[in-house]
This record gives structure tokens, sequence and C-alpha cells, in this order.
């Protein structure tokens, strides 16, 4: 679980964001919306560690800032927008997310490589594990990355515009690996820019709004904001009722 | 995995075979037979001499030199995430070269300290790109720009002792021009325990390296200190780099070809790779110095200039190939 209190992140020459309360919760996926600029990609990379800040975020009952990097990358996996694709196979990515229980020093054990396996399983790359990554299609990339996230085995999976460069088949298939990971009892925080898709697949949506992060709403009770969703997003959501829908919600002005 | 222990196989072959060369062709008036001979113990004083003063620290000082900077360019190239990144790029070249000519300012025909003054020379210049890049941030670029500084400051100050005392022009020009052939002893023997020290350490912590190519953020989220490794491998390439100018003087390109000769036929992790570059970096080097010795028997060609011949080809190959594969037309 992620608890935040009285957040504020703030670039040296920029504008700075708050957070008055947040929580997240394992088993669940909660989804961070807002226009482009609003400040969803800083807020992710403060849980991640990776943004300084003033407030608490807690990491079940530790302070984030009192973690080494190691235990942090015990608790929390984040993967960013922006990756390199280096000279490397799917599974020796995928390996590297063992990296925060073996670091430099030791090798893979069977444990390790259960959890690469599964890993790749889960993301349906297992067929792919030899591959270069430079050889893959851009949401197949994607993915051998989330693999990676998921051989790190940590109870909170931050992810930040997950589905960028995938296709609609692979992002339903992208989603499904999420819900079997929250099943699990992993909590999931994601930034996303498409609103359909965090109405469909999200527990509970934060909408961050004039650089502030508004309490997490299902998609039922954000739904009912038409002004705010219209303000922000120049639309509201309306449920999809046809059982032969794609998504759950539909967007209309 | 079988494709690496061959080629790994192939290259030892090969260093043991250069090994032996080197060994055994040069210059000196000392043949095969004779070598044989004092290794067993049967040589005179003055073949003695010729095979443990002159021609095995220059074996040991050019294996160890190709290794040092083929090393220090390979983590230069891996935590800038820059495959066009060397030594030359930090200044260090040409900090070291600063000293020797101050050295030679200050003690005209005196060449035993030169081997020092440009290790201290390149030290002095690891610990100002420690302290600016501690200073500016520790980001890729800031440390290529404060490289590029330094390098600058240096290079003026060598123009101006040669604008200065015109007579050190000879010292800049046998630095710059980086060759084994009037190796200092003492040089090497402070150098080698540095390099192998520094070889360890990169070696150990390779896997480091692996995580940065995906990214700082990525790297950070796998719970890697990025900023205290780049700290780390970049002053590992520096003092590499630094203990190898001191045996031999500036001898460029290798950190630039050998890391990326080593990419076009190992995909893997970085400490796999580093076992090859070690050793391509050791062969290549003892080669091109033979060669230097051999080829234009009783002269002796610096085997910086021949490196130059190669490299500067290698790296316009290089960038074509860049531009190839990005697509570009």
């Amino acid at each position: 679980m992620i608890q935040v209190e009285n957040l504020t992140m703030k670039y040296t020459y920029g504008p700075s964001f708050l957070v008055p309360h947040a929580t997240f919760l394992p088993g669940e996926i909660a989804t961070v919306i807002g226009r482009n600029g609003s400040g969803k990609s800083t807020f992710l990379r403060a849980l991640a560690g990776q943004m300084p800040y003033e407030g608490s975020i807690r990491i079940g009952e530790k302070e984030l800032k009192t973690l080494n990097p190691i235990e942090r990358a015990r608790q929390i996996a984040f993967l960013p927008q922006n990756v390199n694709v280096a000279h490397l196979s799917v599974k020796m990515l995928v390996e590297h997310g063992r990296y925060p229980y073996h670091g430099n020093v030791r090798r893979l054990n069977k444990e390790d490589d259960e959890h690469v396996e599964r890993a790749l399983f889960m993301a349906g790359l297992s067929d792919l594990s030899g591959r270069e990554l430079g050889e893959l299609s851009g949401g197949e990339q994607r993915r051998a990355f989330l693999a990676m996230v998921i051989a790190q085995n940590t109870p909170m999976i931050l992810l930040d515009e997950p589905t960028t460069y995938m296709d609609h088949r692979y992002q339903e298939d992208f989603y499904e690996v999420l819900k079997k990971l929250a099943g699990e009892g992993k909590g999931i925080v994601m930034v996303c820019h498409d609103i359909v898709q965090s109405f469909t697949y999200s527990d509970r949506i934060f909408l961050m709004q004039d650089r502030c992060l508004s309490e997490g709403m299902t998609p039922e009770e954000l739904a009912k904001e038409e002004a705010c969703l219209r303000e922000n997003f120049g639309a509201v959501m309306k449920k999809d009722s046809d059982p032969k829908a794609l998504y759950r919600y539909t967007m209309k002005r | 995995m079988k494709k690496n222990r061959t080629i790994a196989g192939f290259m030892i072959g090969i260093f043991l075979v250069s090994l032996l060369w080197a060994l055994f062709a040069g210059n000196s008036a000392i043949s095969t037979k004779e070598i044989i001979q004092v290794l067993i113990g049967k040589g005179t004083s003055v073949q003695q001499t010729i095979l443990f003063r002159v021609r095995i620290p220059r074996i040991v000082a050019a294996a160890f030199t190709g290794a040092a900077l083929s090393v220090s360019g390979f983590l230069l190239q891996n935590s800038l995430n820059n495959v066009l990144a060397s030594p030359g790029i930090l200044g260090i070249h040409n900090g070291a070269g600063l000293f020797v000519l101050l050295y030679a300012w200050l003690f005209p025909y005196r060449y035993a300290g030169k081997g020092i003054a440009a290790f201290l020379g390149a030290l002095l210049v690891t610990a100002v790109i420690y302290l600016l890049t501690t200073k500016t941030g520790i980001s890729k670029t800031s440390v290529v720009l404060s490289g590029v500084a330094i390098s600058a400051l240096c290079l003026s100050g060598i123009d101006m002792i040669i604008s200065l005392k015109p007579e050190t022009v000879a010292d800049r020009t046998a630095f710059s021009l980086g060759g084994f052939g009037s190796l200092n002893s003492t040089a090497v023997w402070m150098a080698v325990p540095v390099i192998v020290i520094v070889l360890f350490v990169s070696i150990l912590t390779a896997p480091a390296l692996d995580l940065m190519l995906l990214g700082d953020e990525v790297a950070s989220g796998l719970g890697l200190s990025v900023r205290r490794y780049r700290i780390l491998h970049i002053t590992c390439a520096a003092l590499l780099s630094g203990a190898a100018v001191s045996m031999c003087g500036i001898i460029g390109f290798v950190g630039l070809i050998v890391p990326n000769v080593v990419r076009l036929f190992y995909r893997g992790k970085s400490r796999g790779a580093l076992l090859f570059v070690v050793l391509l970096g050791a062969e290549f080097l003892l080669i091109c110095d033979t060669l230097g010795r051999v080829l234009f028997f009783p002269y002796e060609l610096p085997c910086g200039l021949f490196l130059s011949l190669i490299g500067a080809p290698f790296l316009i190959w290089m960038l074509i190939r860049r531009r190839k594969r990005l697509g570009v037309k």
C-alpha cells in the first residue's frame, strides 16, 4: 500500500504540483488521468522515488525517503514512459528484473529463474524470449519491459503510459495481465492518457486537475462529475450497455 | 553461449600467438634460440637485460595498455550511453599531456618522471571531472560537456607552454605519438597494479552497466544508484586511461574501436563483454606494437600512428553504418 499526505513536487524552474491525500491499495488498478502537462508523470516519478518532494509518501510502514534504492526496488517496480532499447535478448532484459535481489555479485538462482519464466509467460513472451529486443515491434518491446517489471515481484507496480505503441489487441492482452497481477494482490498505479481505457479497466481513477490530484473515485462516481470531465477533456463518459461493446464506457460531447 | 565460447577460445589462441610473436620478434640483436636460452636461465647478462628490462616490460605495457584503454572506452560508452564516447573526450589525454609538458619545462632532460607526471595529470583531470559533474549534475550531457571544457583548458595550457618554451615541442610530439619505444619501466610497474585493481572493480560492477543501458529511470527503478555508479565508472575509465597514458603517451582510437568490435559479435551482458574487451584490447595493441617494430625494421613506427591509420577509417565506417541502421538516407 502507498499512502500520500500533503505531497508537494516542484521542478527548479517550473510549476509545483500538490497531492493533499491519496491511498493506493494492494489488489486494485488505480489510474491517474489528466490533461497534458497536468503533472501525472511527475507524480508517478515521485512515487517511484525519482523526484524530490516535500510531504510524506509511505510504502507500507516505511517512509519512501528512508529506503535505500535496493529496498525501494523490492517494494515498488516502475516502468517509465521512455526506455532505451538495448542490444540484448528479451530473456536477459527480464532477468534484469531480479537485480534488486542479486545485485552485482550473486548469480541468478532457481527462484530467480522461476520468476523470470513466469513473467515471460504472463506477458505472453515465452516464444520470443530468445529474440533481440531491437527485432521486436514497439508493442512487443513494451510487453518485454512489463515482463521485467513483473519479474521484479514487488507489492506495488507503477506504469507510465504503458500501452503506448500497442495496437488494440495488445492493449486488451496487456490489461488482462494487469488484472491478473491485481488478482494476485499487487497494487497497480498507472498514468494513462486514454480516458476510455482508464474508465474500462480501472478500479479507481485519480484526476490531476489544476496541478492538484483529486481523491480517487470509481469510474461510476467520476462519470457523474460531468462538469469536471467536460472542463478537463471536453467530453463526458457514458456507460455503454451494449454487451458487444469493446469498452464499458464511451466518450460523448 | 556455445558461439561465445568458440570466439573466446579463438581469441585466447590469437592472444597467445601475439604474445609469442611479440616476444620473439624484434630489432635487438637477440635470436629466437638465445631468447629460449635466456628463458631457461642460460643467457648472457646482455641478453637477460634485453629480454627482462626491455622486451618483456614492453609486452606487459602493450597488453595492459590495450586492455586498459579498451575497458576505459567500454565503461564510458555504456555509462554515457554513447557508442562514440572514448577516453579522449573526457580530457584525460590532454590533461596528461599538459602535465608532461609542465614537467619537461620545469625539469628539462629528466625523462624518468614523465610517466608519473602524465599519471598525475590524468588523476587531476579525473578529480576535476568528478567535482564538475557532482556540481553540475551527473547527466550524460553534463559529463561530456565537462570533459570537452577541461580538454580545451588543458589544450590551451599546452599551447601556452609551447609558446613560452618552444624547446618543449619535442616532448609534446613524442607524447602525442604514443608508443612503447621509449618505455619507462618505473611507469609500467606503477601503472600495472592500478590497471589490475580497476579492471577487477569494473568486472565486479559490470551488471550496473547493463541497467544503465536501459535508461536512467529504468535503472533507478531496478534499485541502481545511477549517480553513484556513473561516477564510479567514469572514475574507473579515467584511472585506466591515465595509467595507460602514463606508460606510452596518447594512443587514440583503441577505446573507441575495441568495444565496438566486441559489440559486433557479442550479444550479452556487460560482464561477458568486458572479458572480450580486455582480451581483444590486449592482443590488438600487442599486434600493432609488434608490427610497428618489424614492418620497417630497422626503423620503428609508434603504434599510436598505426592505430590512427586504422581508427580514423573505422570511425567513419561506424558513422555510416549507424546512419544506415537508423534508416537515414
